[in-house]
């Protein structure tokens, strides 16, 4: 069962990338359909197991990574039915697929550490999730962005050309993905203080080495203000082929943060 | 019953004849009511467009197709002898595939067309208004719609701007979105900067400014697209504010050096400039195209467009018409298993009047048994006799030939002596065993 929403979206994944070249509608609607199964059976998955445990499974990287997950496909979702564009779908469900092999791999709920067990953690941890999911978002904005751009650029109109919508259309999701991603990642930086402030007297070895020093909150701090200049760099005039390459850097440090530094080397979030 | 489609188009007809046979000018409905007045066609159906002259007719055997043949020729006074040898007569599956390959635009002049469709739409909105549809042509145009839809959808045949003017606003358009709330410089007043600017202004830009070196035939384009003229001084300050140029001056040394738009980019905090250059020299240096945010496109560039997108029309061909088969193929099976229907229906009946007639002479017998076990026997009696006509019936509706269907009908009247008027049968029963 804990396969199933990984299945789902390699093949959503597969279909929406047919349904691109193809242009296929009964493969769009089909893509759609297996990526609204995939984010079902992943939303039965952490029904299930939040049952089992008692509490939400938020707690170890594997766990919030299938969150974040989670949060991606549905937001997706929420964007490819509002605005009737499913050419993004692609991109998005081969990022889906491709983080959901980590908790596909490891799919064991820790217990929640009595550190743990206040509103502020499951409020910190969903707010920044949902953050990462709007920059996963502008991410693949971004790059559909810069792959339009230097097809017009170069006037060799192919692919991207009569699938994608209007640089503007793109720009301007863009700019919104984080605008919202922005407003959630200072939301769950300042709980995240606030929580940590709160527990500072916790014999936990986690929670003495909290501090700027740690990678994980170093790195977290190095996207705010990625993410901070992202939004000035728009009305200092930045034009939106460079808010796209920002959108698509500023989401490797995520990333990277989220996964690797996650699992190998903070000492802090390492629950 | 068959399906007819009689008519002329580009393929067939000059433009001179096409010009007198046009059914919208007299109003179609006009055309609708004489057809009807006549007594063609139980269902008729008149598509009129600027290069085609068709009508759609159900109707029993060839004397519709010839009196809709002499109907085009009477009804615009023109000699039959004439008129004949331009006219193509279609009939039921060819007459279906005809149809939707006009409504996917695979028929039009200039292949994949877009309006195509909303005629077709149109002619059978007004056709259906005057009561001059049925069972039949409400499929058969449904099925028709989906075809062109599925067509559009699905394959590229009607992508891609086929002329300069629409290439460059299609480009536009996927820089900008919409072009509501751009504004356009266009210098030069000339054929061609008169022709793109009626294009953009047909997307109902914000504003367009004319720039010519001379400011009175600046002013009279001006006028003309409800635009503003600016002196050719001020050429700079207009730079800054557009969004798309359209250069088409005669000048012979180019007028936008990269100097030049590299100045006027600065102050636009990276808004993109769209640049299309339709003067032949160039008005605009090639390399002001390296900069960041101008995109540069010359005529060169849009002609290289527009052959790349009737090759790519070309190369989906293939593809629509395999739609078009697919869609032919579904609606031919519809029409093929509804004219076994008067069949099966007969069948029926017979079957059930036997029934009834045999409880009718055991009356006597049955009168003794209690009302449950008569109802038992009733119910026995049907459940043998659906029973024997199931395999029967869905064989018959599974015969796809026509020929079959007409020998296997043939084969039933005879063997079971059932009545041979098809009129007879019930139009509710018809669509519960069609369905």
């Amino acid at each position: 069962m804990h396969l199933l929403p990984l299945i789902l979206y390699a093949i959503a994944a597969a279909a929406y990338i047919v349904h691109f070249a193809k242009r296929d509608e009964r493969i769009g609607r089909f893509a759609t359909a297996t990526l609204g199964a995939g984010v079902l059976a992943h939303t039965y998955l952490i029904g299930m197991q939040t049952v089992q445990a008692g509490h939400a499974p938020l707690v170890g990287t594997s766990a919030a990574i299938s969150a974040f997950v989670w949060l991606l496909g549905l937001s997706y979702l929420y964007v490819e039915l509002t605005a009737n564009e499913r050419s993004m779908g692609g991109f998005v469900a081969v990022l889906l697929a491709g983080l959901a092999i980590i908790p596909a791999l490891d799919n064991t709920v820790t217990p929640r550490p009595p550190v743990l067990q206040s509103p502020l953690f499951t409020v910190h941890v969903m707010s920044l999730l949902f953050a990462y999911a709007n920059f996963a978002l502008a991410c693949v904005l971004g790059v559909t962005y810069v792959l339009l751009f230097k097809e017009i650029k170069a006037k060799h109109l192919g692919l991207f050309y009569t699938r994608l919508p209007s640089l503007q259309t793109l720009d301007v999701m863009n700019s919104r993905a984080i605008t919202v991603g922005w407003i959630f990642l200072t939301i769950g930086c300042v709980i995240g203080g606030i929580w940590a402030v709160q527990v500072q007297n916790s014999p936990d070895p986690r929670v003495q080495a909290m501090s700027l020093g740690d990678p994980k909150i170093l790195v977290a701090v190095l996207s705010w203000v990625l993410y901070s200049f992202a939004l000035f760099a728009r009305r200092i005039g930045w034009s939106g082929r460079r808010a796209a390459y920002l959108s698509g850097v500023a989401f490797a440090v995520v990333l990277l943060n989220f996964v690797l530094v996650g699992y190998f080397l903070t000492k802090s979030h390492n629950f | 019953m068959r399906l007819y489609a009689i008519g002329l188009s580009h393929r067939t007809a000059p433009v001179e004849l096409r010009e007198s046979v046009d059914f919208a000018r007299g109003g179609v409905d006009r055309a609708l009511a004489s057809l009807a007045a006549r007594g063609i066609g139980r269902e008729i159906v008149v598509l009129s467009t600027c290069n085609r002259a068709e009508v759609y007719a159900v109707g029993d055997n060839e004397a519709t197709a010839e009196g809709v043949r002499r109907f085009f020729s009477e009804y615009h006074n023109i000699a039959h002898g004439q008129m004949a040898e331009h006219l193509y007569v279609r009939n039921g599956a060819d007459a279906a595939r005809h149809l939707f390959r006009v409504a996917a635009g695979l028929d039009s002049l200039v292949v994949g067309e877009p309006q195509i469709l909303g005629q077709v739409k149109a002619a059978y909105a007004a056709a259906h208004e005057a009561h001059c549809t049925a069972a039949l042509t409400n499929r058969l145009f449904h099925c028709a719609f989906a075809a062109g839809k599925r067509v559009r959808s699905e394959t590229g045949l009607a992508e891609g701007a086929v002329s300069i003017s629409y290439a460059a606003i299609a480009l536009a358009k996927k820089i900008f979105g919409d072009l509501k709330g751009r504004n356009v410089l266009i210098l030069g007043a000339g054929e061609m900067a008169k022709l793109t600017g009626v294009h953009l202004q047909a997307q109902h830009v914000k504003q367009i400014t004319i720039a010519s070196r001379t400011l009175s035939t600046a002013e009279r384009l001006a006028a003309h697209l409800g635009g503003t003229a600016v002196a050719w001084d001020s050429l700079d300050n207009a730079l800054h504010a557009a969004d798309i140029v359209v250069t088409a001056t005669g000048a012979s040394e180019p007028v936008l050096t990269r100097a030049r738009i590299e100045e006027a980019m600065r102050p636009r905090r990276g808004r993109a400039l769209f640049i299309i250059d339709i003067a032949l020299p160039r008005d605009v240096e090639s390399t002001a195209g390296d900069l960041e945010q101008v995109i540069l496109y010359n005529i060169d560039d849009l002609q290289a467009i527009v052959q790349e997108n009737l090759a790519r029309r070309a190369a989906e061909l293939a593809h629509a018409e395999a739609i078009v088969e697919e869609e032919v193929a579904k609606f031919v099976a519809w029409m093929q298993s509804r004219e076994i229907v008067p069949t099966v229906v007969a069948l029926r009946q017979r079957f059930e009047a036997i029934r009834q007639s045999e409880l009718a002479r055991l009356e006597s017998k049955l009168a003794g048994l209690p009302p449950e076990a008569r109802s038992r026997v009733d119910e026995v009696t049907r459940l043998i006799v659906e029973k024997l006509l199931l395999t029967p019936t869905e064989q018959l509706k599974s015969v796809s030939d026509e020929a079959m269907i007409v020998a296997y009908a043939d084969a039933l009247n005879r063997l079971f002596s059932l009545p041979s008027d098809k009129d007879t049968t019930e139009p509710d029963k018809e669509s519960e065993v069609a369905s």
